[in-house]
């Protein structure tokens, strides 16, 4: 009897698609090289032709064992621990977690790395269930302080500055203080 | 050579500014490798510009330094946190997690200081001895077919460990040799599958593909417990191990640090292969195979000790032909570039005040481990007492940062979260993330190696094979390739 379930078969879908994608995609730099027979194509499309044949054999496994772990793998850290989502709300905070920082990382260009990151800390810390705003707000005040001495004080490091209004003067208000420390500390 | 090392040892600690140096390396490389979500890279590449200001023998040294205790660092994140510092503590996870999660992290980091001493002090030992002799050795019977080889077992040994399947162990290998096919070509210089982003020309950058994968994916694992109402902090142990315990694991160590120094001295191949090979051969020696990647020490031991042997043996390329063995010894180039300097066999005729200061820093360094690791540890340790709402931004924000310096672009911030995302959901189906890991550092290693090998013997497989080192480790990984099909398949028709 099949143990195939309906996210194993989206499973194999997901990276069939990958497969069929990279695959079509190398054809648009499909080039000879004249000192290389093989050419730009040959290893990526024998590392697609292995992944397809890997899947197909991870299809087979899964039809006959479902997500059971192979017997006498080692080094495995996630050992499958059955995540159950007893309501709609957690679902929402696990995708709210997950896209969080991907915001933020695409928010840096515009508004950049000193304003946006108190935001980011404070959120983040909400999300993850510390509901006592006066931690909240020390904690962020905290962690953005103990970065901007570690990496724009001490190291100097270039940061994001953002590139509109107010945001970016906020950059350059940051940055003037850094340049005057750093002046009258003849650092 | 006795005479070259006190000559070394007395320009390293004859002048307080390089003293400093070496200290500054000493704690930084420390504490970049042991704070979850930033690395020696980030910090290394922080440095790169004010080496500039440094005479060439301090910048090279600091960077020797930060090299040696940073790689030994990585080890308490990937302990304490199931966040390698670097691709070479990945294995280190393995098992000093599952040790971590049953209240013996004292126990696994205490090893990790030791293991990572011996290796690191053995390694830099036969590098004073043996560097040249070994360059020569290297230059006659290591070319690119030998460098792919290797580069084939390695990944073969990777993708038998990690994944819950030895097909997702495989396809997570493969995964990442795809995605190390982003970017130019290694041959004609072709732009691939940058789908229209002129960033991408370049590839995927190794550095926020770690932090994503290593880093972000183990944050929102823990995010999503916690989420569920599941999250267990992790248990705080100061309980080092026993001499009786360490000594029990002596051939480990022995064939750990033999396995990593091989590794190291071949250009390109580094210390992340010498961890995954040490822990390979660990599992394939054991008797007790089953107790692996659930808390067992000769895995934290072998992982460790292989990483840090590599560390001493990866400076015999760079700095006897040129060649950097991983992201480490590829910034030390940079720094030699500052000042107008060339890495190669000259430079051991040219400025061997250079070549000693280096050498008897990273001696130094690595007994440091030992002393100023138990301390520094003991510190680090109460890490895990900070709740998990305020640990998880802070290195969500450190990993941000340490992957924006390496290239100054917001695309890799974007990549990096992306990763971690893709590296969530792959964790939660039981894919294995060294194993991309690996896959992406060991890409372009492997397909440049290919190319050339193949363009030496001008496409003449037998040829290929007759080299011995190269036909012995294909069939080695072909053996290891095999062999897990076999047990794969077996395993899914057995009912």
């Amino acid at each position: 009897m099949s143990r195939l379930k309906t996210i194993h078969i989206v499973e194999t879908l997901i990276w069939l698609t990958i497969i069929a994608v990279f695959f079509v995609y190398s054809f648009e730099f499909n080039q000879e090289i004249e000192i290389y027979i093989f050419g730009a194509t040959g290893w990526p499309r024998v590392i697609l032709g292995l992944l397809f044949l890997v899947t197909l054999g991870n299809m087979l496994h899964l039809h006959k064992k479902g997500s059971e772990v192979q017997k006498g793998r080692v080094g495995i850290i996630d050992q499958g621990e059955e995540i159950s989502y007893n309501s709609l709300y957690s679902i929402w905070k696990l995708i709210a977690i997950l896209s969080l920082p991907l915001i933020f990382a695409l928010s840096l260009k515009p508004v950049g790395f000193y304003s946006a990151t108190p935001i980011f800390i404070a959120l983040t810390i909400l999300l993850l269930g510390e509901k006592r705003i006066k931690w909240v707000l020390g904690i962020t005040l905290f962690i953005y302080t103990l970065l901007i001495i570690l990496f724009m004080v001490i190291l100097n490091a270039p940061l994001p500055q953002g590139n509109i209004s107010p945001f970016y003067d906020f950059s350059a208000f940051m940055l003037t203080l850094n340049t005057n420390l750093h002046q009258s500390l003849n650092f | 050579m006795i005479d070259n090392f006190i000559a070394g040892s007395a320009a390293l600690f004859g002048d307080p500014f390089t003293i400093g140096i070496f200290v500054f390396g000493l704690i930084g490389g420390m504490l970049f490798g042991a704070i979850p979500g930033v690395s020696m890279l980030t910090l290394a590449a922080i440095l790169l510009p004010f080496t500039a200001s440094l005479e060439p023998a301090q910048g090279v040294m600091l960077f020797a330094v930060i090299y040696c205790t940073g790689t030994y660092g990585g080890a308490i994140t990937a302990i304490l946190f199931n966040i390698p510092g670097a691709p070479e503590n990945a294995p280190t996870a393995f098992d000093g997690y599952p040790m971590t999660l049953k209240g013996q992290s004292g126990k696994a980091v205490g090893a990790a200081v030791l293991c990572s001493a011996i290796g690191g002090v053995s390694s830099a030992l036969i590098m004073m001895a043996a560097t040249e002799p070994l360059a020569n050795w290297a230059i006659s019977n290591i070319g690119p077919p030998e460098i792919f080889a290797l580069v084939f077992f390695g990944l073969a040994v990777a993708s038998s460990v990690g994944g819950r399947t030895m097909w997702k162990g495989w396809m997570s290998v493969l995964l990442g040799l795809l995605v190390a096919t982003i970017g130019q070509d290694p041959v004609g210089g072709i732009n691939r599958y940058n789908f229209g982003f002129s960033d991408l020309a370049a590839g995927i950058a190794f550095v926020p593909a770690i932090m994503g994968f290593f880093a972000v994916s183990e944050i929102f694992v823990q995010a999503e417990k916690k989420a569920v109402g599941m999250y267990k902090a992790p248990r705080m142990s100061l309980d080092f191990p026993t001499m009786s315990e360490l000594w029990i694991h002596k051939i480990a160590v022995v064939r750990s640090m033999l396995v990593g120094f091989f590794c190291g001295i071949l250009p390109g191949i580094g210390a992340t292969l010498a961890a995954f090979m040490g822990y390979g051969e660990a599992v394939r020696w054991s008797k007790n195979k089953e107790s692996f990647g659930k808390g067992n020490l000769e895995g934290v031991i072998s992982s460790e000790t292989a990483n840090n042997a590599a560390t001493g043996a990866a400076m015999i390329p760079l700095l006897a032909l040129g060649l950097p063995g991983g992201a480490m010894t590829a910034l030390m180039v940079g720094v030699f570039q500052m000042h107008d300097l060339e890495p190669g066999p000259m430079v051991f005729y040219n400025s061997p005040d250079l070549i000693w200061i280096v050498f008897a820093a990273m001696f130094y360094a690595n007994l440091s481990i030992l002393f100023i690791g138990l301390i520094e540890t003991k510190t680090i340790m109460y890490l895990l007492k900070i709740p998990f709402q305020f640990l998880a931004p802070m290195i969500l924000l450190l990993a941000s940062i340490g992957s924006y310096i390496g290239r100054g672009l917001v695309l890799d911030v974007i990549i990096m979260f992306g990763a971690g995302i893709i590296g969530f959901l792959l964790r939660r189906s039981g894919y294995s993330i060294p194993g991309i890991v690996l896959g992406i550092i060991l890409g372009k290693i492997g397909e440049q190696n290919f190319a050339q090998g193949m363009q030496m013997v001008h496409y003449d497989v037998l040829e290929y094979l007759s080299r011995p080192i190269c036909l012995l480790l294909i069939i080695a990984g072909l053996l290891t390739f095999i062999t897990g099909i076999y047990k794969a398949l077996s395993y899914s028709f057995k009912s």
